[in-house]
């Protein structure tokens, strides 16, 4: 078994945002201490019945991991080298809202270890912003981006959105231009979704604000393509690109290597409210409120709200359906066979001769990767490896 | 029982106001069934017709009541089918009986569909007894009502039973009324036998078992007994009363309710409408009003997935040995593989037929658009029957179309004349009659295609009256009409299962309804899909279902992979759901898309 990889989920936000779905609460400061309490508690415990496994990735998310104050950080460390045997060169990432750093915050998590920041800039653009719902400006996020690079952040990524509702392209042009400006490592750009249960499906269901566009999304996505190659970014995966010396590596230097092990269905645990783990054939999910998950924790009693076994077919099924998410590298047909002992080609002899008929994958002895017309239309090709 | 101590009757009432719960409390009153078997709404006993409301079936029941006069009565209470498209159901039914409660609801008053029934009713002689329901609800106006059923029927508003049948108020009162005002029923049991049958199911063990009224004669378990209609010679298994349970006795006479255990194996061979008579000694002539069963309505029925074929057989087949009026046989379509074309008495009987067959089955359905029944003259002189667009040859080989044409009665407040006209003229209906029944209500009469009140006429008709407006349809005649195929093409493909057959004045118009909708309907894919509306060559619509540009899961947050999976899951089961024409997906709803043509204004 590869060593493992880690994902902390700090379940606090300053401001919820109205697009936001995921497992976050805004106004919960006076829950923060009980939380990290059951939260290191979780993780050093664990760690301990495992009997300190290796590690090579970490990823501290949210939510805004940022909110909480250094001394939460310094003991959900504390508790994470007490549990696990984190290896010298692993990636750790840390979220963090450009409007909830200062340069201690930064110069904290450096020296707790961190190589990597992850930021949600979504915009450099004020309007689009304030329509978001961010609690910071444009020049906000780029002075936390300088701060950072001060602070001796040397991987960084920023995430963007685009597909908002009615977005103008010289706009996403412009943001897109000024995140190059920065020559960070790292880009994610996702698409605007409406989530059901959020307060920008229930604007769009009354019609306040329009669905935003897939066409317009497509359009924007295939600028961001075309500017970010010009710029020497690798588009890696779907959503994201990296910089660095490609040669005959299909995955840049910078690539996120905790995002790989889910793109390639290698293990993970999870930690925290909402968290996710896919460990020993068995994805499980952790109850999503925290005040349920800190009884449980002190309570010590088992906290998953969903624990699925994954059959041999099915963790196939889902191995292509995050490999093709590659866009260089796909799935490895070597890794796949050392993995399944058998070959891609001979699990979906059918669907991958329909599939390439259709001009949407490309099936070569190394991989099998999407063609670039496939991937804005990627679900297509993803569904046919599943039941 | 003496004829003089037997009451037949039925009960008219509008869906909702109360027809089953006072079936239900008569039952109980008289003892007929027991508190405990006493489930709610007794009579209506198809799943189906209790969530819709309406009674599909009719159905017997015998009660025995011992009225104030100290004498013991024989009471057959006949239950109609409550819709439009059974209303000679309805008519056959009404015909077993001397009399019919007519029952209103206190807060409502009488409603157009009731009095069509009641013009039924009064048609055959029957004595009416009105009844006004549901006195204990707080928006009960039982003088107002009174007073409507005395303007109506000129019965003295002070003589009406005011009831609750959900508490029971009063309900003797009606019990007594029956006994009173109903008359016995005339008939000579030493007559040559006749026999209504007014309704039949099939039972796995005794065969069709005829619900009958003997109108004179008697029917003897040891006779041999014949259907006047086809001449077909009938051994009795078993002969018996419901009470309510299907009890066998030796003997039916004249006036008598009961039933006739026939041992055959299919309904159809069973009509209802046709009279039994004794094969040894026959009636010289059959009770009046029989008419075959005849399908009005077509559609080809397809299992979504292929392999469901033999159980749609099979569903089918079942559903055949309690439903003279569905028929079927097979029917093969590029589109949808292996089906059936299926044949109904009217829409409303098609979508209790799917219903059934969806929930009852378990199936997974395409319907195609209904169609009805064309009669075709050749160039070459000869005659064609024609159900399906499918079958319709091609305009050089046409003599002659001709169309069924139906009339129909509508009954509605006189507010709405205006706008009724107005609906009815635009599907090529022609003014026949316009009646006055009282003061607030008018009952129109027209002749119209029957094509045009296939789709969406009475649900319209709802609307324009906002409920008001009762429809009653029966066939008039075959008339000439200019009819065109309708094709439309899928990425240059006619698709066989979505042509229509319709009015030339209207392919036009509907051609572009259909592509539009079609555009609607037909998700968006790899490729452009165009979609075209075409007569014979010549292209009257087209459009195009631009090609796919995004359809990619962005984020996989925090491992979340449960659920991304389940999103494509549910992405991919959709598609499994839809047709492949050529290389285009074409959803299930599309088939049926036709229906909805006039949603969209």
């Amino acid at each position: 078994m590869p060593p493992l990889a880690i994902y902390i989920h700090i379940p606090f936000c300053q401001r919820k945002c109205p697009y936001c779905d995921f497992n976050t609460y805004a106004g919960r400061e006076g829950q923060y201490d009980a939380f990290v309490e059951a939260l290191a508690w979780d993780i050093q415990r664990t760690g301990e019945a495992m009997a300190r496994p290796q590690v090579r990735t970490v990823f501290l998310g949210g939510g805004t991991p940022t909110v909480l104050e250094p001394h939460h950080l310094e003991r959900i460390f504390a508790t994470l080298h007490a549990g696990f045997d984190i290896l010298p060169d692993a990636e750790i990432t840390s979220e963090a809202n450009p409007g909830t750093v200062d340069a201690g915050r930064f110069e904290t998590l450096r020296a707790l270890g961190v190589n990597r920041l992850s930021m949600g800039v979504q915009s450099f653009d004020d309007e689009e912003l304030r329509f978001l719902g961010r609690i910071h400006s444009a020049t906000e996020a780029r002075t936390a981006f300088d701060m950072a690079r001060r602070a001796g952040f040397e991987n960084i990524n920023l995430d963007f959105m685009f597909g908002l509702p009615e977005q103008s392209p010289q706009v996403w042009r412009r943001t897109l231009n000024q995140a190059i400006g920065l020559r960070p490592e790292h880009l994610s750009l996702y698409s605007l979704t409406v989530e059901p249960g959020t307060p920008l499906a229930a604007w769009v269901a009354r019609g306040q604000v329009s669905q935003p566009d897939p066409d317009l999304a497509a359009d924007l996505y295939d600028m961001a393509r075309e500017m970010l190659a010009q710029a020497d970014f690798e588009h890696y995966e779907i959503s994201n690109w990296a910089r660095g010396p490609l040669d005959d590596d299909p995955l840049p230097r910078f690539a996120a290597r905790h995002n790989l092990v889910y793109w390639r269905n290698e293990p993970y645990l999870g930690f925290g409210p909402g968290a996710h783990g896919w460990f020993q054939g068995v994805r499980r999910a952790v109850v999503t409120d925290v005040g349920e998950y800190i009884r449980r924790v002190e309570a010590g009693e088992a906290y998953w709200a969903m624990e699925e076994r994954i059959d041999r077919a099915l963790e196939m099924g889902e191995t292509m359906m995050l490999g093709l998410r590659l866009i260089r590298a796909g799935v490895e047909c070597e890794r796949f066979r050392e993995r399944f002992g058998v070959d891609v080609t001979d699990i979906w002899p059918d669907a991958i001769a329909e599939l390439r008929s259709r001009g949407l994958i490309e099936v070569t002895p190394e991989r099998v990767r999407l063609t670039p017309s496939a991937i804005l239309i990627a679900n297509e090709v993803f569904a046919e490896f599943l039941p | 029982m003496n004829p003089d101590r037997i009451r037949n009757f039925s009960i008219i009432a509008h869906i909702d106001h109360g027809k089953s719960t006072l079936a239900d409390r008569l039952l109980q009153i008289t003892g007929a069934v027991s508190e405990r078997e006493l489930q709610d709404q007794m009579l209506d006993s198809m799943d189906l017709e209790r969530e819709k409301g309406v009674t599909i079936k009719a159905s017997a029941v015998r009660m025995l009541y011992t009225a104030s006069d100290g004498e013991t009565y024989e009471l057959n209470l006949i239950d109609t089918p409550g819709h439009v498209d059974f209303s000679y159901e309805v008519s056959r039914a009404l015909k077993a009986c001397e009399g019919a409660l007519l029952v209103v609801d206190a807060t409502q008053g009488i409603e157009a569909q009731t009095l069509a029934n009641l013009y039924k009713a009064l048609e055959l002689d029957l004595e009416i007894i009105p009844v006004i329901n549901k006195i204990d609800l707080l928006a009960a106006r039982p003088d107002e009502v009174a007073q409507e059923i005395e303007d109506l029927l000129g019965v003295d508003a002070l003589d009406i039973p005011r009831v609750s049948a959900k508490e029971g108020t009063n309900v003797e009162q009606v019990l007594e009324a029956i006994v009173e005002q109903i008359p016995p029923p005339q008939g000579d049991p030493d007559a040559p036998l006749q026999a209504l049958i007014f309704d039949s199911h099939y039972d796995p063990y005794k065969g069709v078992i005829a619900y009958v009224r003997v109108f004179h004669g008697r029917i003897r378990k040891r006779d041999l007994l014949q259907l006047m209609s086809t001449g077909a010679e009938v051994q009795p298994i078993e002969i018996g009363i419901f009470s309510p349970r299907m009890t066998p006795v030796e003997e039916l006479a004249a006036g008598d309710v009961g039933y006739v255990a026939t041992g055959l194996k299919s309904v159809q061979e069973c009509r209802v409408g046709d009279t039994i008579t004794l094969a040894a000694n026959p009636a010289p002539e059959p009770l009046p009003g029989f008419e075959p069963m005849k399908p009005m309505v077509f559609a080809g029925v397809y299992p979504a997935e292929a392999d469901d074929y033999n159980l749609l057989r099979d569903a089918l087949e079942k559903l055949q040995l309690n439903d003279a009026s569905l028929v079927f046989q097979p029917e093969t379509s590029q589109a949808l593989g292996f089906g059936f074309r299926c044949g109904f008495l009217g829409l409303f009987h098609m979508e209790i037929i799917q219903e059934r067959l969806e929930r009852e089955y378990g199936l997974d359905l395409v319907f195609t658009a209904p169609s009805v029944e064309y009669q075709v003259t050749l160039t070459d002189g000869s005659e064609i029957v024609i159900d399906s667009p499918a079958e319709l040859p091609e305009p050089n080989h046409i003599e002659e179309i001709r169309e069924p044409w139906v009339q129909i009665d509508i009954i509605t407040p006189t507010d709405y004349i205006g706008t009724v006209m107005d609906l009815v003229i635009n599907r090529r209906g022609e003014f026949k009659n316009q009646e006055y029944l009282d003061a607030r209500r008018v009952q129109l009469s027209y002749t119209i295609p029957l094509t045009e009140i296939l789709v969406d006429f009475y649900n319209e008709l709802k609307a324009r009256t906002r409920g008001y407006a009762s429809l009653d349809y029966h066939f008039h005649e075959y008339r000439p009409a200019k009819m065109v195929k309708l094709d439309l093409l899928v990425a240059g493909q006619p698709v066989d299962a979505l042509s229509i057959i319709v009015h030339e004045d209207q392919a036009y118009q509907k051609g572009q309804k259909l592509v539009s909708k079609m555009k609607k309907v037909i998700p968006r894919q790899q490729f452009d899909v165009a979609i075209q509306a075409a007569i014979g060559n010549r292209i009257i619509s087209r459009a195009n279902v631009k090609a796919l540009r995004k359809n990619v899961l962005a984020k996989c947050y925090g491992g979340d992979v449960t659920r991304k999976r389940k999103l494509l899951e549910k992405q991919k089961k959709g598609k499994k759901r839809m047709k492949m024409i050529g290389s285009v997906q074409v959803p299930q709803e599309a088939f049926m898309a036709v229906l909805q043509l006039d949603d969209d204004k």
